[in-house]
């Protein structure tokens, strides 16, 4: 009996899951580091249906993966709470709200008039959008590029991507990862 | 609609770094080759997908709209996430045998380094019009980057800057 007990909470029920994450969607504002304190704050402290360790992990096991962390970071944790039902009712769940904002936005921006004052709004919003991708940058390089070879590799494709595909850059740099792996591994 | 789901799923696999480092694609497929959206458009989308919850790649439902309506937004989104998550899922369910795969390790470093630096081309191509219109703009962007970089919140950022033009304009 006491088994099941701590089954049934390390288990929650699928609508639960989906309640929960929605409502961490909904205001999952600022970020992945923004996002992870929701997470573990809702799932582990308050709700108990994760350990602290579990957040690391699926941030330890997603990152090097290509996509959106924050969606995988959820998918991760889904699945931890339910197998894949789980991690498909909460990345639906989590995104609901963002997607839901955002096709109203889009429809929003398609029926603004062509005033100025709508112009002068628009300029202003990309000089703050600029800003923010300089900051982006900026942090991120830090943070995932800081040895000196993967700053050449970042110098390197900024050079290639004013010429070349973007797409094309990101799949060459990786193969070249693996080469320059296997060499250093040889030596 | 097939064009819009096929290139947004090839966004999603090759988005290393996580999702900001993929705008660089984003912008390459939305903006310069199939110009679905002009650059001030494509602005606007990553100043609303940065003041929305959630991640910033939501900016796919944005471009689905732009395509095809309501629908268009909702393939686009679940193309450009359907294979992160799959791969996150079996992640979770192959804890353990991922870490060993150094190779693969190897192939994430330099593909996000590699897409934090095409970054810079990205922000070089919202930067050139702004630039156009006025040099002294310039000087705005450095402003927000000063602040975004000591933690001022990008809300508060994007809403300041936009209520700042608006009112410009009005002068």
């Amino acid at each position: 009996m006491a088994h099941q007990q701590i089954h049934l909470t390390k288990r929650p029920a699928l609508l639960a899951v989906g309640w929960a994450l929605l409502r961490i969607g909904a205001v999952a504002f600022g970020g992945l580091g923004a996002t992870l304190a929701l997470i573990e704050r809702d799932l582990v402290e308050r709700r108990g249906w994760l350990e602290a360790s579990e957040v690391a992990a699926a941030l330890a096991y997603t990152k090097p993966l290509p996509g959106s962390t924050v969606v995988q970071v959820v998918t991760f944790l889904g699945w931890r709470l339910g197998g894949w039902p789980g991690a498909i009712v909460s990345t639906i769940a989590f995104l609901l709200p963002a997607f839901a904002i955002m096709t109203l936005a889009a429809a929003a921006a398609r029926a603004l008039p062509d005033a100025p004052w709508v112009r002068g709004a628009l300029t202003g919003l990309q000089v703050a959008v600029v800003g923010l991708l300089a900051a982006a940058m900026w942090r991120l390089a830090r943070s995932e590029a800081a040895s000196v070879q993967l700053t050449v590799v970042l110098l390197a494709a900024f050079a290639a991507g004013l010429f070349v595909n973007a797409a094309f850059v990101v799949a060459a740099a990786g193969t070249i990862g693996i080469g320059i792996d296997r060499i250093e591994r040889d030596a | 609609m097939l064009e819009l789901i096929g290139r947004f799923m090839i966004i999603g696999a090759l988005a290393f770094g996580g999702g900001q480092a993929a705008l660089p694609l984003v912008e390459r497929l939305a903006v310069a080759d199939t110009g679905w959206l002009t650059p001030t458009q494509f602005a606007t989308g990553v100043g609303l997908s940065y003041a929305t919850p959630g991640p910033v790649l939501i900016l796919a439902a944005f471009i689905g709209y732009h395509v095809a309506a309501a629908p268009g937004a909702m393939a686009a989104t679940a193309a450009v996430f359907a294979i992160p998550v799959v791969l996150a899922g079996f992640a979770a369910q192959l804890v353990g045998k991922l870490k060993n795969a150094g190779w693969f390790q190897a192939f994430g470093r330099f593909a996000a380094a590699a897409a934090i630096g095409l970054l810079g081309v990205t922000m070089a191509a919202l930067a050139r019009p702004l630039a156009d219109i006025h040099p002294g703009l310039l000087v705005g962007v450095a402003i927000i980057f000063g602040a975004a970089l000591r933690g001022v919140h990008p809300i508060v950022l994007i809403g300041g800057a936009t209520l700042l033009g608006a009112c410009s304009s009005l002068l």
